[in-house]
């Protein structure tokens, strides 16, 4: 049945060669190799929730009365985009836990994205020849971080109305051509005709989605074509890959994986209440709430521009709005800059260019795992300087010794993270043994009182490293009978 | 070692049942109130409280206008106990000191609120009075607000007499957004202001004092007249705070404390990728 | 791909008993019996959530019945995986993917020497290939970009808010409204009160958000409230100031009023300004005052303005002066 169905495609496709290699593919069973994979679930939740919501949103800024379920708007003025957006929430079934799920499923995305980012940097894996690959996974994010925003805009809420005029005076500021591009981007001043809620709508679920698709294609592709990288440890080389292979192993493995991951979203989804738009009302531009702000992956911008000085130049017959531009468009810039120039910058560096597939441990590194912590350190406390006033209101702190906190602490910690970590690497590179899984020994008391260290021998767990690392056999010497009671119920014991 | 690695996802397990059966205790509670905000349950019990002597209701024609008339038997219990606890400060004619405002003119509606609020008589002067329980009962809180209005009879802020059945909470909506959403959040969670000032949470607060601090604008609130919001707007405002900002409808979980996005982020990084990152730790090896 | 380079692994057959094929459970039993109970629970799970569905809808019984279930097959399946199949471990040679030097050799020669010949024998058709493709690139922008929106308007004395960053719609002698049309009265602020207001026609408009504040109660015959600069004291009236509600930073309404210290407050990035000298901001990113619009009192004790804001409201541009 198998066999004469492949038969049938192979005659047309010739599938089996390449195909056969594909599930003998290996995969490093190391942990960390399984980060991205919550990224790339998250997605896929991204996409099946989404395009649930856009069954029953309205990209529309048409006023219109609420005549929902939920009593305290009924007869308000709204937009089309907000009613429906609350609508879709309350008036249809299961609608609030797919709204929930896809917006907890966008922080999770960009949190396993910056996760699995690190994993990358710290071990050294985006160096030759998966450069291109770094690349591609920074725009990815980039592209994540511009799609959540978008999406978190359009409900048209009080909270996410703000965002959008925060982001239009930041557009504005850009010497030049900013008032052109607000205006283009708006279709006029702000708030504009209305047409920013559609714009963006398109935006959010065809064009950068097809680029994030486009890009996670090329990020898979490249990462077949180049296999995986591997941490040093027994057999395994610069010219092999240890692990799983694809199938069946991984394929199970990966597929509960993807269970957990839309597990996790939902769980989250019904029990952790994200975004109550009912709560917000909808945007009026003349409205503010206090204590907004922007979801967790914008909110390092937010904390630059809260901190930032009011540094405006004013001269020859122009301003430039400093205390925008700098931390909304040079701040930013100068980051995804080093973000994507980082692999060539630090070959330029060590003057190193050869392959790896062999990862480093970060402790052996310590000025670039130095370097990762300080630009984790510098993301951590702008991301923190965006809630000063949550914090002084928490803490019971003046708002202004909050903010003045961050302003010293924003340029100073990172820089002392900095030292503080490559002091550290270097004392963990001189101690000895330092990480390795040790067999724990018995201390043991004679009956004449003397003490005596026996060493217990090695657990059941860690004799998974004793076999030798063999090819994927092509063939298995298996009598049908063993199918049922063969591999998987016994054990062989060695 | 073959149990030891059933533990993670067992743990794993064990905690997503326990965070679930704690999620589901509120919410559970809240299935048959996820409608909370009829009128008839957001004014019902928040007419006035009766006092012992109950003071008289001045009718004045209108929805919303009515003030409480606090008979003149409660002017001298009120001045015993202002000379005990409040003459200290303000003075024994309530007209002030250098330690304490003058409290003539203000109205019994003011001192209601600062009493009834438990914000005076004042803990520690150096910073902003807080809400804690009241010192005094209800009849004494009216007895004290009766004295100090026999200072200046007829002026400053009444007692209202509150009856939210009529009330309509979309109007309240719309005003408690322009008007208060900017110190006290949209889901009057409150936050801290400049100066090391504060705006208070409002989830406590009875529609009697929402209205008293209309009207008042106690510390560093504005003071709404009746020109800027009439008494069936500050009606409507304290239906919505009683009805809509004390009673949210969480219907999608817990409201991780209403302060928007920088809990959600903690919870989607800590929570969500953390708990799939021990996943990771399951699946994966660890040497 | 280049699998003609790869050396082709040799034909393998094993026996079912090889160490590499064992599962990697000491207890294969108790895995499986795990991964079955794991798997029933999700099935539940799932079925739970289908009757929740129908009978409910609670959003929380869904994601419970919904999500438990995911959890409890996907801890299944990875079981399954993870301790009763084939245990390995398993290695995979890793081939060097580059072209040889040749190969690299010949792509270039076919680029360098196939193009040049075309190019070299034909240039003048190369060149209007070039000129042709980039008029059409550069004009293709222009319904791609110009179309999108407006030119913004570069006179001071543009008076469309919709396509100027100058203009707001107060004009000489405008009636203060509020949000709902209400016309505002000098008599209808206490001292300490605060009232968002727009000019008569344009109630809700962005650019022409006003916050209206009383100091002071002050009647029309008594001195005037004063201001400190540069505050404009002959800006206000009985005790009323009037200030954009748009904050010079990034637009946020400024609608934090702190009456006891007489500041504005940007509730998004916790500037403050000073409301007595003329809502300079003394704190935070905001770098210049809120812009004061003149009031003045009509006949029938209706505020009104005596002009419009004398400079752009809101935050800084490049063609601001």
């Amino acid at each position: 049945m198998i066999d004469s169905s492949l038969r049938w495609v192979d005659d047309r496709l010739g599938i089996a060669k390449g195909g056969r290699t594909f599930l003998d593919k290996i995969f490093p069973d190391h942990w960390s190799f399984m980060l991205g994979e919550i990224a790339l679930y998250s997605f896929l939740v991204l996409l099946g929730t989404g395009v649930f919501l856009s069954l029953y949103y309205i990209p529309s800024a048409h006023e219109i009365v609420y005549h929902g379920s939920y009593l305290p708007l009924q007869g308000q003025k709204v937009s089309e985009a907000y009613a429906s957006s609350v609508g879709l929430s309350f008036d249809v079934k299961s609608g609030l836990l797919m709204r929930q799920a896809h917006h907890w499923a966008a922080d999770i995305f960009l949190g396993a994205i910056a996760v699995h980012m690190a994993r990358v940097f710290f071990t050294g894996a985006f160096r030759k020849p998966r450069e291109l690959n770094w690349i591609v996974g920074v725009s990815m994010l980039l592209l994540g971080i511009v799609n959540g925003f978008l999406g978190y805009s359009l409900p048209d809420d009080l909270v996410s109305g703000t965002g959008i005029r925060i982001t239009y005076s930041i557009v504005e500021s850009i010497p030049l051509v900013g008032s052109y591009l607000g205006f283009f981007l708006f279709g006029g001043n702000y708030p504009g005709n209305g047409i920013i809620i559609p714009r963006f709508f398109l935006l959010h679920v065809l064009i950068v989605p097809a680029l994030i698709i486009g890009l996670l294609a090329a990020h898979l592709g490249l990462l077949v074509k180049q296999k995986h990288t591997q941490f040093k440890g027994r057999g395994k080389t610069e010219h092999n890959v240890v692990g799983s292979p694809m199938f069946p192993t991984f394929m199970a493995k990966t597929t509960g994986f993807l269970f957990m991951t839309t597990a996790v979203t939902f769980i989250l989804a019904g029990f952790a209440q994200i975004n109550p738009i009912w709560q917000f009302g909808q945007y009026e531009p003349f409205q503010i709430s206090y204590a907004v702000q922007p979801d967790w992956y914008m909110g390092w911008l937010d904390g630059a521009l809260r901190i930032m000085p009011s540094w405006e130049f004013v001269g020859w017959g122009h301003t430039i709005p400093l205390e925008v531009l700098l931390p909304a468009v040079i701040f930013p810039g100068i980051i995804f800059n080093i973000f994507f120039a980082w692999p060539f910058i630090e070959a330029r560096h060590t003057g190193d260019l050869a392959y790896h597939n062999l990862l480093d441990r970060p402790r052996d590194r310590p000025k670039r795992t130095g370097a990762g912590a300080m630009m984790l350190m510098l993301m951590f406390m702008v991301f923190s300087a965006s809630s000063t006033d949550v914090l002084a209101n928490f803490f019971q702190i003046r708002l202004n010794s909050v903010l003045w906190f961050f302003r010293i602490a924003v340029p100073v910690i990172p820089v002392i993270t900095y030292f503080l970590t490559v002091k550290i690497c270097e004392e963990m590179a001189g101690a000895e043994g330092i990480g390795k899984r040790k067999p724990p020994n018995l201390v043991h008391r004679s009956a004449t009182g003397e003490f005596s260290t026996v060493p217990t021998e090695a657990r059941p767990g860690d004799g998974h490293e004793e076999l030798e690392a063999v090819p994927v056999p092509t063939f298995i010497d298996m009598v049908p009978a063993d199918l049922a009671t063969g591999p998987g119920i016994r054990r062989v014991m060695r | 070692m073959f149990r030891g690695r059933y533990a993670i996802p067992a743990a794993l397990l064990a905690s997503v049942g326990i965070f679930g059966l704690m999620a589901f205790s509120p919410s559970a509670a809240q299935a048959d109130s996820t409608t909370p905000t009829t009128l008839a349950s957001a004014g019902g019990g928040y007419t006035y409280p009766t006092p012992t002597t109950s003071p008289t209701v001045s009718a004045s024609s209108g929805y919303g206008t009515a003030n409480i008339n606090l008979p003149e038997t409660f002017i001298a219990p009120g001045q015993a106990i202002f000379d005990a606890s409040c003459a200290s400060c303000h003075g024994a004619d309530a007209s002030g000191t250098s330690r304490a405002p003058n409290l003539q003119g203000l109205g019994a509606g003011t001192v209601d609120f600062w009493v009834s609020t438990g914000r005076m008589p004042l803990a520690d002067s150096s910073v902003q009075a807080t809400e804690k329980p009241p010192r005094f009962n209800r009849t004494e809180t009216l007895q004290i607000a009766a004295f100090v209005q026999s200072k200046t009879p007829g002026t400053g802020v009444p007692i209202p007499i509150v009856n939210l059945s009529a009330a309509n909470l979309e109007s309240g909506g719309s005003l408690y957004t322009l008007n208060c959403a900017a110190c006290h959040t949209i889901t009057g969670a409150g936050d801290a202001l400049a100066g090391g000032a504060y705006a208070p949470s409002l989830h406590l607060a009875t529609p009697t004092q929402i209205i008293e601090a209309i009207r008042s604008g106690p510390g560093n609130m504005p003071r709404f007249s009746e020109g800027n919001l009439t008494p069936t707007e500050a009606h409507d405002i304290a239906a919505y705070v009683h009805g809509v900002i004390q009673q949210p409808d969480d219907r999608g979980g817990f409201g991780l404390g209403g302060v928007g996005p920088v809990g959600e982020g903690f919870v989607g990084l800590l929570i969500g990728v953390g708990l799939l990152m021990l996943v990771c730790f399951w699946i994966g090896e660890r040497s | 791909m280049s699998d003609e380079s790869h050396q082709v692994p040799p034909l393998t057959t094993v026996s079912v008993e090889d160490p590499h094929l064992q599962p990697y459970a000491k207890h294969p039993g108790r895995a499986e019996a795990f991964a079955a109970a794991t798997m029933v629970i999700g099935f539940l799970g799932f079925i739970g959530f289908g009757i929740t569905y129908w009978i409910s809808d609670q959003t929380q019984w869904e994601a419970a019945t919904l999500g438990g279930g995911m959890l409890a097959l996907g801890a299944g399946v990875i079981a399954w995986g993870k301790y009763l199949m084939a245990q390995g471990p398993f290695v995979e040679e890793r081939h060097e993917f580059h072209s040889t030097e040749a190969e690299r050799d010949a792509m270039t020669a076919a680029i360098v020497e196939r193009g040049g010949m075309v190019v070299q024998r034909r240039k003048v058709l190369g060149g209007l290939f070039a000129l042709g493709s980039t008029a059409m690139g550069v004009v293709i922008a222009f319904p791609l970009i110009r179309s999108l929106g407006p030119k913004p308007a570069t006179s001071r004395q543009a008076t469309n808010t919709d396509t100027s960053l100058f203009a707001t719609n107060w004009k000489k002698n405008s009636q203060l409204v509020t949000a709902d049309g209400r016309i505002v009265k000098v008599a209808d602020l206490g001292v300490g009160g605060v009232l968002t207001v727009f000019p008569k026609g344009y109630e809700g408009s962005s650019p022409d958000q006003t916050i209206l504040i009383r100091l002071a109660q002050i009647g029309p015959n008594d001195p005037p409230f004063q201001l400190e600069s540069p505050g404009r004291t002959d800006w206000g009236v009985q005790g009323y100031v009037a200030y954009s509600k748009m904050c010079t930073h990034l637009g946020c309404p400024v609608g934090l009023y702190q009456e006891l210290t007489q500041q504005l407050v940007c509730p998004c990035h916790q500037s403050i300004f000073n409301v007595v000298s003329g809502c300079v901001p003394e704190f935070g990113p905001a770098p210049r005052p809120l812009p004061q619009l003149p009031l003045k009192v009509d006949a029938f004790g209706n505020l009104q303005s005596q002009s419009g804001y004398q400079q752009a409201v809101g935050p800084g541009f490049w063609e601001r002066p």
